[in-house]
């Protein structure tokens, strides 16, 4: 055998063993020496990485025969394409949080994860977390729970009061009459400034959706299903509202979507909409932001006439999923180590502290252990009320190209000014189930 | 003797061939089969497809975009690139002293962050920006930089070829210095202005430096992603839409692995296709002002 086959040979081998030892290796430890290791992936934040490595370390003083592996999930070039690379080389961790409900849907779909809710102790800590009514908007369709959420970021509406008052408006605005109101004011006095800006509102990036129309939607829906068991559910009569609302903005000149550096921050636009994550940002770099003197935050504007007790917001929430090919062991230790952090409140005011995000609890608002940090950000006291109205994002695992389709074919051009609401609303029926198979 | 060439020959190229197997061809056949099923990668069920994936990317407006829009990359940016960088070679060539320091200074962008530019571009361009603010103050005009499809294509076309021309112009620099002075020189003496010792000596002289550059332009062209994706995110309405752009959306947001795969080869035959008939435009041209 001459040299030349040899190396052709040895290159052709080594492609194969490549693959073969992509398709083999496994992600999991399974038990060794009595010992169970389980592999837990953090998001890239590396607040949550370091939040989760100290909750491994004391789960692993109070449990010695279980370790827990904890790593930073890749976020390139998404860390959905991450997890989908890892499953497709079997080397997937045992549990992984930084999941919304729609890619968990997408997980589902292939049995990449497993029900939480047949697992044992899992409904005990759902109960002991004061989460029931998360719970229920997480429920997927077939009555599984695939998601154990860690945090629940409702989407709010952050209003300049200083600009309000200035057009002499004390209250924000609630109600789409009320915007519309202060924006035609606006108008009056030529002001340059607009209602809403941002470049998002003309993105057609399907999870842009979340940020805008979701907001609108659920406030004017009281919550209604847009897609479920794969059927399009959108509730026509608040889909024309929303779309109404934005088409009258637009056409007023209240809506600005160039692309503009921090346009609220800066006092460019009058509102926002916003997540908590915001704030620590907001305190470094635009000191003079101040809740309550400066700044207001309230629901998404509804429809006139919609019980204002009881609106509805999107929730931009992550959880925690466990994957089918952990063993047996593996699964249970996966569980005992959720409940052992989420038991304790303790944990979840850690949690809030370390990252600003909202625990998925309903209760924190009247937990004693939660006061002292609320009175200090009273703020986030407005986002944890807000919880269980905050309704996570679709179980579709089409969501990405659902939220694209209806964004090109209704959203962006209503927010454009060139299609009017009933048109639009017929376009999205159109669109999603074009998408659904419909 | 020969064959022991050989051998050292082969044992030298085997890391690379190694490499290639490895990161280029298995991946390649990976794809090919990826491109006829319905697989997301993470479904235990894989269904052959045969073509869907290629007649659905044919009819998609997404991926008609792209088509499109990559050609109009490379009108605008081929030329643009073109001419900065020959601007920087004669510029660099012409310079008394210090030409290795001024060549390393424009070569600089070319080492720099395709995103870390596209930040940059992007807070001088928005709309409360120095860029638009100073626009706005003094012209009183207002510019949609990525609003206005044919702005936005403008902008990105400049901003990569701002990047290559470093590169570029290296290129260009070496076949300037080939160009042996005694040419010049008696051109000179038979009276010839600079413009005509530019068209007449430079100019066809370049020719196999110029060859080069174009086909490695015309390559980027049908590579542009990081600036699309920091700046426009592919719209407005897909207006800047490139091939990896698509394909990044499908394989990364949507995670249909399958259709990205079949958008992928398509892109490839497109890209290959029109460097083949790009090159043989030039060596044509270059066949018929002497150059074999």
């Amino acid at each position: 055998m001459n040299l030349r086959k040899i190396v052709i040979g040895s290159a052709i081998v080594l492609a194969g063993v490549g693959g073969l030892t992509a398709c083999g290796k496994s992600g999991n430890n399974a038990s060794k020496d009595g010992k169970t290791t389980i592999t837990f992936w953090a998001a890239t934040n590396p607040t949550q990485y370091k939040f989760w490595q100290n909750m491994a370390k004391d789960y692993e003083k109070a449990n010695p025969d279980i370790t827990i592996k904890v790593s930073q999930m890749k976020e390139s070039p998404t860390s959905e394409a991450t997890i989908q690379a890892a499953i497709a080389s079997n080397t997937q961790p045992t549990m992984s949080e930084n999941i919304s409900r729609s890619f968990a849907a997408q997980l589902a779909d292939s049995k990449a994860i497993i029900p939480l809710q047949k697992e044992k102790g899992f409904e005990d800590l759902v109960n002991k977390r004061n989460m029931s009514k998360t719970m229920k908007n997480w429920e997927f369709s077939g009555g599984n729970e695939y998601v154990f959420p860690i945090y629940v970021n409702p989407m709010m509406f952050a209003w300049n009061t200083v600009e309000l008052k200035k057009l002499g408006f004390d209250k924000s605005p609630t109600t789409y009459s009320e915007v519309e109101a202060v924006a035609k004011k606006m108008k009056e006095e030529n002001s340059k400034k607009v209602i809403w800006q941002s470049p998002n509102l003309t993105n057609t990036t399907g999870y842009q959706r979340w940020f805008d129309f979701f907001l609108l939607y659920n406030a004017a829906s009281n919550g209604s299903q847009f897609v479920s068991n794969n059927e399009y559910k959108a509730n026509s009569k608040s889909l024309s509202q929303v779309y109404g609302f934005m088409s009258d903005l637009s056409k007023v000149g209240a809506l600005n979507t160039d692309k503009t550096e921090s346009p609220f921050e800066k006092g460019l636009s009058l509102a926002s909409a916003t997540g908590s994550w915001n704030f620590p940002y907001w305190h470094e770099s635009f000191p003079k932001l101040q809740y309550g003197k400066t700044y207001d935050i309230t629901m998404p504007p509804a429809p006139d006439g919609t019980d204002k007790s009881n609106i509805k917001t999107f929730a931009d929430s992550k959880g925690i999923v466990v994957y089918s090919k952990a063993t047996k062991k593996e699964k249970e230790a996966a569980v005992d180590f959720m409940e052992y952090v989420f038991k304790d409140s303790k944990n979840d005011l850690a949690w809030m502290k370390t990252t600003s995000l909202t625990p998925a609890t309903e209760n924190a608002t009247s937990n004693k252990e939660f006061k002292e940090y609320f009175d200090k950000n009273p703020v986030m006291k407005k986002y944890a009320d807000a919880v269980p109205d905050a309704i996570p994002a679709m179980d579709n695992s089409k969501y990405s190209e659902i939220q694209q389709a209806f964004s090109e074919k209704a959203w962006v051009p209503v927010v454009n000014g060139k299609m009017n609401a009933a048109d639009a609303v017929k376009e999205t029926e159109k669109s999603v189930n074009n998408i659904l198979g419909k | 003797m020969q064959k022991n060439n050989n051998k050292l020959g082969w044992l030298f190229a085997s890391p690379y061939l190694i490499f290639t197997a490895l990161f280029f061809l298995l991946p390649l056949f990976w794809s090919l089969w990826l491109a006829f099923t319905d697989w997301n990668m993470i479904s235990p069920n894989i269904k052959f497809v045969g073509l869907s994936n290629f007649i659905k990317a044919i009819k998609e407006p997404a991926v008609q975009s792209a088509f499109f829009v990559t050609y109009k990359f490379l009108i605008i940016f081929v030329p643009i690139a073109l001419f900065l960088s020959l601007g920087v070679a004669l510029l660099v060539n012409s310079l008394p002293k210090f030409k290795g320091m001024f060549m390393v200074a424009f070569f600089l962008p070319y080492l720099s962050s395709g995103v870390v530019t596209a930040l940059i571009v992007k807070g001088l361009t928005s709309s409360n920006g120095p860029l638009s603010n100073f626009i706005e103050n003094t012209f009183h005009v207002k510019v949609d930089w990525f609003s206005n499809p044919t702005i936005a294509i403008l902008l990105i076309s400049f901003m990569i070829a701002w990047k290559m021309a470093g590169y570029y112009g290296l290129i260009l620099i070496s076949g300037l210095q080939n160009i042996q002075p005694e040419i010049y020189e008696s051109a000179k003496l038979d009276g010839t202005t600079p413009w005509q010792r530019f068209w007449k000596i430079t100019f066809p002289l370049l020719y196999p430096a110029f060859f080069t550059v174009t086909i490695l332009a015309v390559g980027i062209s049908f590579g542009i992603f990081t600036e699309v994706y920091q700046l426009t995110g592919g719209g407005p309405d897909f207006a800047t839409n490139t091939w990896q752009m698509e394909i990044y959306s499908q394989a990364f947001v949507n995670l249909n692995s399958g259709y990205a795969s079949a958008i992928a080869l398509m892109s490839s035959i497109i890209t290959f296709a029109s460097i083949g008939v790009i090159r043989k435009l030039l060596e044509m041209w270059g066949r018929k002002n002497g150059w074999q």
